[in-house]
């Protein structure tokens, strides 16, 4: 059953605040996610030759998880959560996956009995439902993504999430084209239709095995926005643009929330901040402690209204300070220790503002996720709940509406280019329909003509 | 809540790329380049605008004029989207110019070739794939994309490509060069066995790989490796190899930056 959010879950943006949610989650051995302290979230990738066999993975994961909570309790870190992001070979082989999740969780019960830290140890199942040639996500692949995320469930992971793909191949279609039509039918049409379909069966499956249906991320298509816009002086994709596909991923992912999920959502969700304003759900985020994965332009930032703090992803292998997983959880776990102490003396919003002002201005889109600007995206998208489109179209003008305020102001500086794409976006934008019927008929009219691997069916369309 | 100061940010970050934005439009810069040939001119404009019905227009128009389709391809196609990349390496235009321009100059060339019996002359062949087991094809096509618009001939093998095809393609196509991409630490590391087959049958071809996970030290652990950090050095690459040759050594030197 999918309910639609149609109202704010804060009363004002000042509310929000990192290691605090409106609705806590309980997970894993004794943690419960934003619940007045913030958790690090540690992320990680096996070598590549691991994934030459079951046994190999497995053992290269056993090292990982013994390496991370041998130097949390080291460092005297009170609490922990693992993130496993499947490799392809853990998904497609769903026993591999559960065999992961069963060595590690293992690790961690003794951890847990001979220390009392806390930890949980959430599994992002790999979205493998495509083939060489096409996404397939009603094919004969559903029934084996849908077991992977049962086997892990069952042997031991107690976080489950995804990194989703809907949509996505008609927004890689248009992110290269400036086709902002196209951009918000890829995240905010067809991927909210998978997301409803995909979380309503995960939600079931964690119900099923008491585990928590944690949250999704649009990686797959505003992260991608995201990098190909790069650094300041790249060239590859306007910043504006950015930003505009970012704000349409929150109406995007929140879908999981109304499908059941409970968070914590996903590290690599940058448009967590503005889901967390509309339900109240805890968020992990990632920043300047995922520089070890890739860059961006709010690495201070993102940490504002954070449950979770991140490194994103990290190879495994040795440092001058010990190995990655140790050096990485060991970052995460002083800046969690910082957040946590301004909590404690009361000064967690002066931090959060601190954060959120040091990347407010460097670029449009920090600008917008910045916590003031995140609330009123959120307040956009409520605005039309029950609508995946018009919500969309909302969250995509009022981002538009404020970098043109934050231009305005002289506050945000831009470039003439950023500044034109940003023109060019909201005038395509307020040219659309507000009927999501026409738009719809439209779009599959334009899209199966245009982009040779957009499958309607794909859709059940 | 908190805020700065207007003259207080400047100390706190410095947006390098409006200081330094160039005074010149895009629109300005790209019509110093253009081809001054009456006939040329509107092709060249229409490719760099993406506009691939007035390419066909301003071809037919050439065509009508007694231009020989199968000489418009380098004499008017080539040369408009040489100026697109040109504004592009000069950080003037975005790569989603760079892509509709050309989806425009493609078109056109197909339109050439409908009008003649005549074969164009092949630049090289490049060898384009997503590593085996992964699925993340959006550098790729970017990758195929750019070399595509600079001339080259891409047999563009697609995703989740099997080692053996891959070796397969090379066996058939003889391209100047192979490129790979791969977003997963475990997937790139199809690289080596396609590196290891190649060498096994005698193939000594520059392998120029990249991607999310990729990094210059693994690329660097393989004989045919050259590490490329942007998709645009796809093009550098092969326009080296085709100037200075295949000597992966070389091509390392010029481009492992790090």
């Amino acid at each position: 059953m999918v309910k639609k959010y149609t109202s704010m879950a804060y009363a004002k943006a000042d509310d929000m605040l990192f290691g605090n949610s409106k609705y806590p989650v309980k997970a894993g051995l004794g943690l419960e996610i934003g619940a007045g302290y913030t958790t690090p979230e540690l992320n990680y990738a096996p070598r590549p030759q691991a994934g030459k066999s079951k046994d190999k993975l497995i053992k290269e994961y056993e090292r990982i998880t013994t390496d991370a909570m041998a130097r949390m309790v080291q460092i005297g870190a009170p609490s922990i959560v693992l993130e496993t992001e499947h490799v392809e070979q853990m998904s497609n082989n769903p026993d591999w996956g559960g065999a992961v999740a069963h060595a590690q969780k293992t690790i961690m019960e003794e951890y847990h009995d001979e220390y009392g830290i806390k930890c949980a140890l959430r599994h992002t199942i790999g979205d493998i439902r495509e083939d060489r040639d096409y996404l397939q996500l009603r094919g004969d692949k559903y029934t084996t993504f849908m077991e992977a995320f049962e086997q892990c469930a069952q042997n031991g992971a107690d976080m489950l999430s995804v990194e989703s793909m809907g949509g996505k191949e008609v927004f890689d279609y248009s992110i290269l084209r400036n086709d902002t039509a196209g951009i918000l039918f890829g995240i905010g049409v067809l991927g909210s239709m998978d997301m409803e379909m995909i979380w309503s069966d995960i939600a079931d499956i964690a119900k099923k095995n008491g585990v928590v249906a944690a949250g999704d991320t649009d990686c797959a298509q505003a992260n991608t926005a995201m990098f190909i816009a790069g650094g300041l002086l790249d060239k590859n994709l306007a910043h504006t643009t950015a930003i505009v596909a970012r704000a349409i991923s929150a109406s995007r992912s929140l879908c999981a929330y109304e499908a059941g999920a409970t968070g914590p959502g996903k590290d690599c969700g940058y448009e967590n901040t503005i889901i967390k304003s509309i339900s109240g759900v805890p968020i992990a985020q990632e920043g300047k402690t995922s520089t070890c994965a890739h860059s961006d332009v709010m690495g201070n930032l993102t940490m504002q209204c954070c449950d979770l703090w991140s490194n994103e992803s990290v190879e495994y292998h040795g440092e001058f300070g010990g190995t990655t997983v140790q050096c990485w959880s060991e970052t995460l776990a002083y800046d969690c220790s910082m957040m946590n102490t301004a909590l404690k003396l009361g000064k967690g919003k002066d931090l959060r503002d601190i954060l959120t002002l040091s990347d407010k201005y460097r670029d449009p889109q920090g600008y917008v996720l910045a916590y003031d600007n995140a609330y009123k995206v959120g307040q956009a998208i409520a605005k039309d709940g029950n609508n995946n489109y018009l919500r969309s179209k909302n969250a995509a003008i009022e981002c538009c509406n404020i970098v043109e305020e934050g231009i305005n102001s002289g506050k945000l500086r831009l470039t003439r280019f950023e500044t034109n794409a940003l023109a060019k976006v909201k005038a395509d934008l307020v040219a659309l329909t507000d009927d999501a019927d026409k738009f719809m008929s439209e779009s599959l009219t334009k899209y199966k003509q245009e982009v040779a691997v957009f499958r309607p069916e794909n859709y059940g369309l | 809540m908190l805020d700065l100061k207007l003259e207080d940010i400047d100390g706190i970050l410095v947006r390098y790329n409006v200081a330094l934005e160039k005074e010149m439009t895009p629109d300005e810069a790209a019509e110093e380049l253009y081809p001054k040939d009456e006939l040329i001119y509107p092709i060249a404009k229409s490719i760099y605008e993406g506009e691939e019905e007035d390419v066909v227009d301003g071809l037919k128009a050439a065509i009508a004029a007694g231009k020989k389709p199968i000489d418009l391809i380098n004499d008017a196609l080539m040369i408009g989207m040489g100026v697109v990349s040109k504004l592009y390496d000069d950080g003037i235009i975005f790569l989603p110019n760079v892509m509709m321009s050309a989806d425009a100059m493609l078109n056109g060339i197909e339109f050439c070739k409908s009008q003649t019996t005549e074969v164009p002359e092949p630049k090289g062949t490049v060898v384009c794939h997503v590593a085996e087991g992964d699925v993340h094809d959006i550098g790729k096509n970017i990758v195929a994309a750019l070399l595509r618009a600079a001339g080259y001939d891409v047999t563009d093998l697609g995703r989740d490509v099997p080692v053996d095809e891959v070796i397969e393609a090379v066996v058939k196509d003889k391209p100047i060069l192979l490129t790979g991409t791969a977003l997963m630490t475990t997937t790139m590391y199809a690289f080596k066995e396609i590196n290891d087959k190649l060498l096994e049958k005698g193939l000594k071809l520059p392998f120029a790989c990249g991607g999310g996970a990729v990094n210059q030290d693994f690329v660097a652990q393989y004989d045919l490796g050259v590490y490329g950090e942007e998709a645009s050095d796809a093009v550098k690459i092969a326009d080296a190899i085709l100037a200075s040759g295949n000597d992966i050594e070389k091509l390392r030197a010029e481009f492992h930056k790090h």
